[in-house]
């Protein structure tokens, strides 16, 4: 039953992926049709040599044979080529994936780990001031701009520190330049800031929604029964009601898993950390149209592929689904 | 950054009543709101962003005596409450508050036109979409699925570049993903709606398709909308302020709050207060706009509380 | 004389909301014997729900035992700490609800909720406990017991959901079983046979159960003693037989008349009771039934009537019947 439903679900998010693709693919063409960035400057380019780029480029076929070649190629990981210095598209994208995973994955991993028991918190102690405190945290977070935060936290943990000749954190990149990476130390230390200004947007978000799914559980006659039966109050909450309250929240989870890829983005370029955010902010300046296209379809499918996960893992965590 | 959506699952409100919302219920839930005094208060503050958007030449003129423009190379990097600067200058010497005043224009005109064209939007396609089913709503639905599913930021940066906007092509922008999630709020009220005893008898009086939409769906939908309205709001000074930021969005000179903070790492280390400024502004404003939407959900549904 | 199990005295339960304080048990005593199976009947409201909850110690916030105790053999409940408790709930004193649609977990095997107490009460090993919760399922009368321990309770039907409410509560052999509206969620037939299995049960493993229902036919079939409660208090108290033969006190009386009977002598009409169950926050003065009462005499809007003894098994709580006037005249 779990096969159907998972072929059913694999089947229904091809469409979603040509549709994409397509409005990716077309919102290039029509804004920007076949602008070749930097030729029209260029007086030394003839007529014939701007064709022949054009033609290098694929830009002289029909539109839907140019969308075909398009969709051929991100079937096969490719994902274009870079209109500035014609390097392909995918590998600065699997060169740049490293950075930005570390980051988001350390991000989504404390903000899971913290927001659940604020959350449990919350919901347990309803009305008193721990609940007071840690909604308006949650409500303040929600409205911090996340590159704002960034560099208060810069303020605050490098320049100040340093100035007050404490130690201090470092303000950007993935580790102090010159080393290989290899000491764990330093690159925990580069990480520690922007992990933090990435994780307390989800934090703000899931506490939030931790709490509401577990008031609404533990007022389930479920709870009664397992409290009834004589099972300790820790057990009640932690096993019986927790369980059934972050199954709404992996969707949550599951929906941020695209936030892999772009949600770092402003918290890369504020942190000069090297991810996929920061290289198609850096692209986007240099308007190197193709391979910011690139990078977004490649982001689009990977949510496509986050609510395909996200769906999964709901189904396996919730036995009415697998079962039905 | 986030999907622009703040806490979906919360925001799906419904009327207490079963049939179409009367006098009595918006009256009742001014009563409710009345009394929410944070809620009367993020709702004033909003009141005061939007004042001094709109005044902000003439409070400039009567408190700063200077425009954004103005340069004064002589005295760059002023220290708060400095002669004739309450909040200092910035790198270039002009008064920071001032920027911050004309800084609002941008942040409350691009917000409200950004929400008004997402809510417009929106709702229309959410009415259609709920109100006929079958193949529109189908069609519909799935393409605001695939505009959801392409990252809004990279969108945002896409289009920024194609673009190359001002205010508002820019707002045109961030409400060109905002109003899918609308949509799909509006659409899942509508069919909720649909289905209740007063929309079959109105069909059966034989009410055209637009009637029955504008006079009977829409007022139901109508609380959400405001309420929605309210959260996305916030939502677009926070999207805006990151694009102005990054250097996609409004560029200088004209002054935002999110451009204000481009260059900061510059001047960090001896004007610390003009990345502080800026920043309290977006904060205050987001704030706002969430409490008050929050405040709103709760008087039009007090179940939810 | 049977042995007294569960000794309930005095006991008070009050709801301490924004809008005043709700009396939800008003001063309840009594006993419940070791094997028997006791009726405790009453209008939604009317407090039977309550007092079992704390009898369990669960009444929820904002309510509070406030007066009374509750002894189980010699142990009063009400001073345990919540730990000790834990031990009480589950092992001693088991107890189902009336949706069993909504009572087991969604998101566990049926098996393992069955076997839980053991693990956690018994501190069996999870195989032993699994193996125990399948013989139980199997003597609740749940087909193919190995194989359905595995599924979720979604894949249950209502009644197959009821009877591994009962197992689950029956693993540890608790001295009592409080049933709080176990058939009503159910259909008919269904009732029947949920009704049979507990009498099966207290036969079986001569466990005390009190059975709360609004359904006085359920009272007639099953319990040989029933309470009467009417506003938290109980109105009237005796043998079944007795008590639906000649009631004592008018609220049991109306009750009775408000149901058809297959087995009535002459045609009586039905009547329905007049009036609306009280607000609890406003209770009437006096006797709390005494706006709807047909009988009703000067002093039942002054004074609190008593439970008193009223012909030779029977309690009731009325001026009228104890001052002798025979209702079923």
């Amino acid at each position: 039953m779990l096969a159907k439903y998972l072929v059913r679900r694999v089947l229904a998010t091809i469409p979603v992926v040509i549709g994409v693709t397509l409005i990716t693919f077309l919102v290039m063409h029509v804004t920007a049709g076949s602008y070749i960035p930097g030729v029209d400057l260029n007086p030394a380019l003839k007529p014939e040599d701007i064709e022949a780029i054009k033609r290098y480029l694929g830009l002289d076929r029909p539109l839907y044979i140019q969308y075909l070649t398009w969709l051929g190629g991100i079937v096969h990981g490719d994902f274009g080529r870079s209109m500035i210095d014609g390097s392909l598209v995918s590998r600065h994208i699997f060169d740049r994936l490293p950075a930005t995973l570390e980051l988001t994955t350390t991000a989504i991993l404390l903000g899971v780990l913290i927001s659940i028991p604020l959350g449990v918190t919350g919901a347990l102690r309803r009305g008193s001031k721990i609940d007071y405190a840690l909604t308006a945290m949650s409500v303040g977070g929600f409205a911090i701009p996340a590159f704002w935060l960034g560099l208060m936290l810069i303020l605050l943990f490098s320049v100040q520190f340093q100035a007050w000749g404490l130690p201090f954190l470092p303000s950007g990149g993935v580790m102090t330049p010159g080393t290989q990476g290899g000491d764990l130390l330093d690159r925990l230390v580069h990480l520690l800031l922007p992990a933090t200004v990435l994780s307390f947007v989800y934090l703000s978000i899931w506490s939030r929604f931790t709490r509401s799914s577990m008031l609404e559980v533990l007022s389930q006659d479920y709870v009664r029964t397992a409290r009834a039966k004589g099972m300790s109050e820790r057990r009640v909450v932690y096993l019986h009601a927790l369980r059934n309250a972050v199954i709404p929240l992996v969707t949550l989870v599951g929906l941020e898993l695209p936030a892999l890829v772009s949600g770092g983005l402003v918290v890369e370029v504020v942190f000069s950390w090297p991810g996929i955010g920061k290289l198609l902010y850096e692209r986007a300046i240099q308007t190197d149209y193709t391979t910011v296209l690139g990078i977004t379809t490649f982001a689009a499918l990977l949510v496509v592929l986050g609510n395909l996960l996200a769906d999964i893992l709901y189904a396996v965590l919730d036995p009415r689904i697998r079962y039905a | 950054m986030i999907s622009p959506i703040p806490l979906e699952g919360e925001v799906a409100v419904e009327p207490v009543e079963r049939g179409r919302p009367g006098k009595s219920y918006w009256q009742e839930s001014w009563e409710r709101l009345r009394l929410n005094r944070l809620g009367i208060a993020a709702g004033l503050v909003l009141v005061f962003f939007i004042l001094v958007a709109i005044t902000s030449p003439i409070l400039a003129a009567l408190f700063t005596h200077t425009d954004y423009r103005t340069i004064d190379l002589a005295n760059t990097f002023a220290r708060p409450l400095s002669a004739g600067h309450i909040l200092g200058t910035d790198d270039l010497g002009r008064d920071e508050l001032t920027r911050l005043l004309f800084g609002a224009q941008v942040s409350m005109g691009i917000g409200f036109l950004s929400v008004f064209v997402a809510l417009t939007v929106g709702a229309t396609v959410g009415l259609v979409a709920g109100f006929y089913g079958g193949l529109i709503d189908g069609l519909l639905m799935r393409f605001v699925d695939m505009i959801l599913a392409i990252p809004a930021i990279f969108l945002f940066i896409l289009m920024a570049l194609l673009f190359k906007p001002n205010a508002i092509t820019l707002a045109l922008i961030i409400a060109s993903v905002g109003w899918g999630s609308i949509a799909r709020l509006v659409r899942g009220e509508v069919l909720s709606v649909r289905t209740r005893d007063f929309m079959v008898a109105t069909k059966a009086l034989g009410a055209s398709d637009l009637r029955l939409i504008g006079r009977h769906l829409l007022p139901n939908v109508l609380h959400v909308l405001i309420v929605y309205g309210s959260l996305y709001l916030g939502q677009v000074i926070l999207i805006e302020a990151a694009l102005d930021f990054l250097g996609l969005g409004i560029t200088p000179p004209t002054p935002s709050w999110g451009n204000m903070l481009t260059n900061s790492e510059t001047f960090f280390f001896h004007s610390s207060w003009l990345v502080v400024w800026p920043g309290i502004t977006i904060f205050l404003s987001v704030l706002a706009a969430n409490l008050f939407g929050n405040a709103l959900r709760d008087a039009f549904d007090p179940r939810l509380r | 004389m049977a042995k007294t199990v569960l000794a309930v005295h005095d006991l008070k339960t009050q709801f301490f909301t924004r809008e005043g304080v709700v009396k939800a048990v008003d001063g309840v005593s009594f006993e419940l014997d070791a094997g028997e199976t006791l009726g405790i009947v009453g209008e939604s409201g009317s407090g039977k729900s309550v007092t079992a909850l704390s009898i369990m110690r669960l009444v929820p916030r904002p309510g509070r035992i406030v007066n009374g105790y509750v002894k189980l053999k010699d142990q009063d409940l009400t001073k345990l700490t919540e730990a000790e408790m834990q031990e009480v709930r589950g092992e001693s004193i088991a107890m189902i609800f009336q949706d069993p649609m909504t009572s087991l977990n969604p998101v566990f095997r049926v098996g393992w909720q069955v076997a839980e107490p053991l693990v956690v009460h018994a501190e069996k090993k999870r195989p032993s406990a699994l193996r125990d919760g399948v013989a139980m399922l199997k003597k609740v009368g749940i087909p193919n017991p190995d194989q359905r321990a595995k599924d979720f309770p979604h894949q249950f039907s209502g009644g197959m959901r009821q009877r591994a409410m009962i197992a689950m509560g029956l693993t540890t052999m608790p001295s009592v079983l409080i049933a709080d509206e176990p058939t009503t969620a159910l259909d008919v037939t269904i009732q029947a046979q949920i009704l049979e299995l507990l009498r099966d049960v207290n036969r079986e493993f001569g466990t005390a159960t009190i059975l709360i229902t609004h359904n006085l036919g359920v009272v007639a079939g099953m319990c040989q003693r029933v309470l009467v409660m009417y506003a938290g208090r109980i109105v009237e108290s005796g043998p079944t037989e007795d008590v639906f033969a000649h009631p004592q006190h008018p609220y049991t009386w109306s009750l009775l008349k408000s149901i058809p009977r297959l087995d009535a002598d002459r045609h009586e009409p039905l009547r329905p009771i007049s009036g609306i169950p009280p607000d609890l926050l406003d209770v009437p003065p006096g006797c709390a039934f005494h706006p709807r009462c047909t009988f009703r005499v000067d002093r039942c809007s002054r004074d609190v009537p008593q439970l008193q003894r009223v012909g030779e098994t029977q309690l009731a709580a009325c001026w009228v019947t104890q001052a002798g006037t025979n209702l079923n005249a």
